[in-house]
């Protein structure tokens, strides 16, 4: 580092101009301005709150996250959540599961419909963009047909904790998508698949001549994004108490904004979780501070949109200057 | 190349079978049979009126998807379209309604939308972001800009002369001469001209376009721009079909119009694909909408059929071009 | 293998339209829910009987602060924000709030109907210390947690256009009962296409529970006062203007002169299907019946093409809604009260233990569509 400034130039540490810490940054910033404009930002009720609205596509951009490292997308994850959302209380009204089975049907669903795009994407190879653009619609007709437009509700009480309840003051799905988040991030980081992962998105042919399980491996992450969507639905449903078809409608941009906010590259072969939990923190707080300094809806979604191009913009001029 | 043709001229599917095998060919054979089925089972479907007014009613749609096939021909994507067709309808609506001589309010938004569109394009081309980012940020932008702006009042008033897509040039509708003009103009222009071709040798290996002497950035850049000016007609014809504008971003409409893309035979791995067959494809998704309407699909089943059609056309695309790689084509 | 998935995929596709079309024919109207209706007598003028009086059932905010004669702050968040009828209930909210001078109402709210976003609006609301919350629900069950929540916190929450579950507001506005929207509905139209005639209705989507309520009382009505009408279909077309004008277009020609009327039931609906019977020359010989804002269905009216416009009238909701919530916050408006003083449009009564009305439908004709203007 000294013999850098000697030269007369100062390098940035190698930590500091990674993709996450400057987000970090940034984050904290945003935070601390929005913070002094409105006292009741930065407070642990309103955060925690914020928590439980993180939550929903927090759980979906975990996966978002492995498919988007390895070069794929996953624009159908909202309708998945939709068809999940109707099914579990289609399940349980009209085929008469109990609650329970009802629940880790709708999962099933999910991991179904996550499944069925992977399979079509690495079986018959049509590009994961058109393949799950041609789902979004199917599946979110599937909701549309078998709810026929109705919606369950009546749910017995203990249904409500998960979206509703708290424990130690924590909301109870903040905690799920903590430990969810740790999960990930091990994976991600500690596991072969994880760097099967970042193989397969940096250069497929490559990873597939080091006889990298490259099929199979596209193939659970889109099976995860269904799981993990079929998961933020009972987390809606338990939240708003009521199930409609046209829940999750938005979610995929969403949380491809957080994923890519994160760093995560749309070519693929980079992210990390880490990454992704700060660009959904960034994101919903910005939004909710946002709001709380007065600022209207329309407003925000503009301001929203600007620090996206923003942020993505400084972090990769900066990052470019590395290289 | 010449290695390709002589495996061309040798086997027994020559030139005409190949284009025939087309998915432009297998779009217009989808369009023309499912009519005949339809009119199988209602034969009002195929009363001139109706398919008339199919066209009419979703040319806007086809118009949008010319420019769309360009950007993801060349290797990107635009989710900002719908919001910006909405921008543009309103400006539209409210120059003509303030009094502007109607012509201005005709060009005022193509020249916006070519600059909205080149600005996102100089940011994807020059700076590198990603297209799915700087759209999905524009998106926002739009949105939000346009409600705080307008405040969301609808726009009534308009003046009589506005209606551009009443008009009608020897006989033939303006949208569909709009849409007819552009689609042909683009193709012709894609097919035959150095910069036209430099767009698919963009999207299919920017390297080696750049070799070729091809400036990918500026292929970018331009395609983004030319985008900007579809979209400018296709906001035309959305706001000059009815009498009220709505000063909301049409929901679901970028998807409509990638989907029409994508059906047409455009593959986002980018190099492949032809405008004509985005607006066939186009006209294909508003004739299923309108037939699942005459068969009498139970209206909560029209969404989910119209996925699964379109999957299947998705499908049967991609199979098809894997037969052919398989027999050593190339396109 | 490609033809044969294509014809898998087709035969799957008209196995599945046929049932689900067969199943859906046998009965009910399409777009219409599953709740009671209370259709109303058939004669011209019947309103329907006053319902017993129903002790007070809505929610109240915990330890709500003192705030008589104090300034208040209240946000009203609508469906969505960006279509002509809410700009109008937002409208009278400013003119209410400026006849009583202590209330300030900022509109904010979603720019799509969707509830999620509904939620997060009114739930930041709170966050940030409102003393009132106006809302219009886009789903009555999911909005409930959420204003409850606001009570909790002693904020007063009233409600209009849509409602919430009772006991997650204190007072709900209804614009006007659900069988009156059903019966002057039914009676336009049966004088327009006779009794005998076919209509179809083009709605929003079939998630909305408003529209859905009031197709089904016209189901019902129609059942039993105008039994020989014919419905033939109900399509849906969200909330845009191209999408409602194609499909109205599609059921014109799909049924040609065996449709003699379309219903819109959605300001949008409306104008579009007016719209579409206008560019295929049918004005006359299909009439077009709808809920609407006058502005957009100035020109139909005019040309002859729709006799006439029905709604209530939305700047009296926002205006009655903002009295109301000043009322709430002075401690007059409590449970147990029987009418609530609206400023120009004088006393309101509770009717259904927190409802209370606006009054009977308004209906727009040329005559008088002109001095409107929203």
């Amino acid at each position: 580092m000294s013999a850098a400034i000697e030269a007369g130039v100062w390098r940035a540490p190698r930590w500091l101009k990674q993709h996450e810490t400057l987000l970090a940054i940034i984050l904290i910033i945003a935070l601390v301005s929005l913070g002094a404009f409105n006292n009741r930002f930065l407070t642990v009720e309103n955060l925690l709150d914020q928590g439980r609205f993180i939550t929903e596509t927090g759980l979906i951009a975990l996966p978002m996250t492995f498919v988007i490292i390895t070069g794929g997308i996953d624009l159908s994850v909202g309708a998945i959540v939709g068809l999940c959302a109707i099914m579990l209380g289609y399940s349980w009204k009209t085929f008469g599961f109990p609650l329970p089975l009802a629940i880790i049907f709708a999962l099933f669903v999910g991991a179904v419909a996550g499944f069925v795009n992977g399979y079509v994407i690495t079986r018959v190879r049509v590009p994961p963009l058109i393949m799950t653009i041609a789902t979004l619609a199917l599946y979110r007709g599937l909701a549309e047909g078998v709810s026929q437009a109705h919606s369950v509700r009546g749910y017995p009480d203990w249904f409500y904790f998960l979206g509703q309840g708290s424990v130690f003051g924590v909301p109870t799905q903040l905690l799920l998508l903590a430990a969810l988040i740790v999960v990930a991030g091990v994976a991600l980081d500690r596991t072969t698949f994880g760097r099967a992962l970042y193989a397969v998105g940096a250069n497929e042919t490559a990873a597939r001549f080091s006889a990298l399980p490259v099929d199979r491996v596209k193939l659970i992450v889109y099976t995860l994004s269904g799981l993990a969507s079929g998961l933020a639905a009972w987390v809606l449903v338990s939240r708003v108490t009521t199930t409609r078809m046209d829940m999750g409608i938005g979610y995929e941009l969403d949380v491809i904004a957080a994923v890519v906010l994160g760093g995560a590259s749309i070519f693929g072969g980079s992210g990390t979780i880490w990454g992704t939990v700060i660009g959904l923190v960034m994101i919903q707080l910005l939004k909710n501070g946002l709001a709380l300094t007065g600022v209207k809806g329309d407003a925000t979604i503009v301001v929203i949109g600007v620090a996206l191009i923003l942020s993505v913009l400084i972090a990769s001029s900066l990052q470019r200057r590395r290289d | 190349m010449s290695a390709t043709v002589a495996v061309s001229a040798a086997s027994p599917f020559s030139g005409a079978w190949r284009r025939l095998a087309s998915q432009e060919a297998l779009l217009a054979v989808a369009i023309i049979g499912l009519a005949i089925v339809v009119g199988l089972i209602n034969p009002r479907f195929l009363a001139a009126r109706n398919l008339s007014d199919i066209l009419l009613g979703n040319a806007y749609i086809a118009i949008a998807a010319v420019g769309m096939s360009m950007v993801i021909i060349s290797g990107n994507i635009d989710i900002s379209v719908g919001a910006l067709i909405g921008v543009l309808a309103t400006v539209s609506g409210s120059l003509a309604v303030a009094g502007a001589p109607i012509l201005v309010s005709w060009v005022v938004p193509l020249v916006l939308g070519v600059a909205v569109m080149a600005a996102q394009g100089a940011i994807v081309a020059y700076l590198r972001i990603p297209a799915i980012v700087v759209t999905l940020g524009m998106l926002s932008i739009l949105k939000g800009g346009l409600i705080s702006v307008t405040g969301g009042k609808w726009i009534t008033d308009l003046p009589q002369n506005f209606h551009l897509a009443d008009l009608s040039l020897l006989g033939v509708p303006m949208p569909v001469v709009i849409m007819v003009l552009a689609t042909a103009l683009a193709a012709l222009w894609m097919r035959h001209s150095p910069r036209g071709r430099a767009i698919y040798a963009t999207g299919g290996n920017p390297e080696a376009a750049r070799l070729c002497g091809v400036d990918p950035r500026r292929t970018v850049l331009m395609v983004f721009a030319l985008h900007g000016f579809f979209a400018g007609l296709a906001s035309l014809v959305y706001a000059t079909q009815l009498r009220v504008i709505q000063s909301t971003t049409p929901q679901g409409l970028e998807l409509t119009i990638i989907t029409a893309a994508v059906v047409g035979g455009v593959s986002i791995l980018g190099g492949v694909g032809t405008v004509v067959g985005s607006t066939l494809a186009a006209i294909l998704i508003a004739e299923i909408t309108s037939a699942l309407v005459f068969i009498n699909v139970s209206p909560y089943w029209t969404d989910a059929v119209r996925g699964a059609l379109i999957l299947a056309t998705v499908i049967a695309d991609i199979l098809r071009r894997q037969r052919r790689a398989a027999r050593g084509w190339k396109r | 293998m490609k033809a044969r998935l294509l014809i898998t995929t087709a035969a799957a596709m008209f196995a599945l339209s046929f049932a689900a079309g067969g199943a859906s024919a046998a009965g009910k109207w399409d777009g219409g829910d599953d709740l009671p209706t209370n259709p109303i007598a058939c004669e011209a003028g019947a309103v329907a009987p006053a319902a017993a009086p129903k002790p007070y059932d809505g929610g109240q905010p915990t330890n709500p602060p003192n705030l008589a004669g104090k300034k208040i702050s209240v946000v009203d968040v609508p469906k969505l924000i960006g279509i002509g009828y809410f700009n109008a209930t937002a409208q009278g909210m400013q003119e209410a709030a400026k006849e009583l001078g202590n209330i300030t109402v900022k509109t904010d709210g979603p720019t799509e109907a969707k509830i999620d976003e509904q939620i997060r609006f009114i739930d930041n609301y709170i966050t940030s210390g409102v003393d009132g919350v106006l809302f219009a629900a886009n789903d009555p069950v999911a909005i409930s947690p959420v204003l409850k929540k606001a009570l909790s916190k002693g904020i007063h929450v009233i409600g209009y256009d849509a409602n919430s579950n009772p006991d997650a507001r204190e007072w709900f506005f209804n614009q006007a009962d659900f069988n009156a929207i059903g019966k002057t509905m039914m009676d336009s139209m049966a004088k327009e296409i006779g009794e005998d005639g076919g209509f179809a209705i083009v709605t929003s989507t079939f998630t909305t529970p408003n529209q859905a309520r009031w197709i089904h009382e016209m189901q019902d009505y129609a059942a039993k006062c105008h039994p020989k009408m014919q419905w033939l279909e109900t399509v849906e077309a969200q909330e845009d203007n191209n999408l409602s004008f194609n499909q109205a277009t599609t059921l014109i020609n799909k049924y040609g002169d065996k449709l003699k009327g379309l219903f819109g039931m959605t300001s949008v609906a409306t104008p579009a299907s007016a719209e579409a019977v206008t560019k295929a020359g049918q004005c006359g010989k299909i009439a077009v019946v709808g809920l609407a804002t006058p502005n957009a269905m100035k020109p139909y009216v005019h040309s002859g093409c729709v006799k006439s416009v029905i709604l209530w009238n939305p700047i009296d909701l926002g205006y009655a809604a903002t009295y109301a919530m000043r009322a709430a916050a002075d401690g007059k408006l409590k449970p147990g009260s029987t009418s609530v003083d609206a400023g120009r449009l004088g006393k309101l009564n509770i009717i259904n233990g927190s409802e209370i009305l606006l009054g009977p439908p308004f209906v727009w004709t040329k005559d008088n569509i002109d001095k409107f203007d929203f």
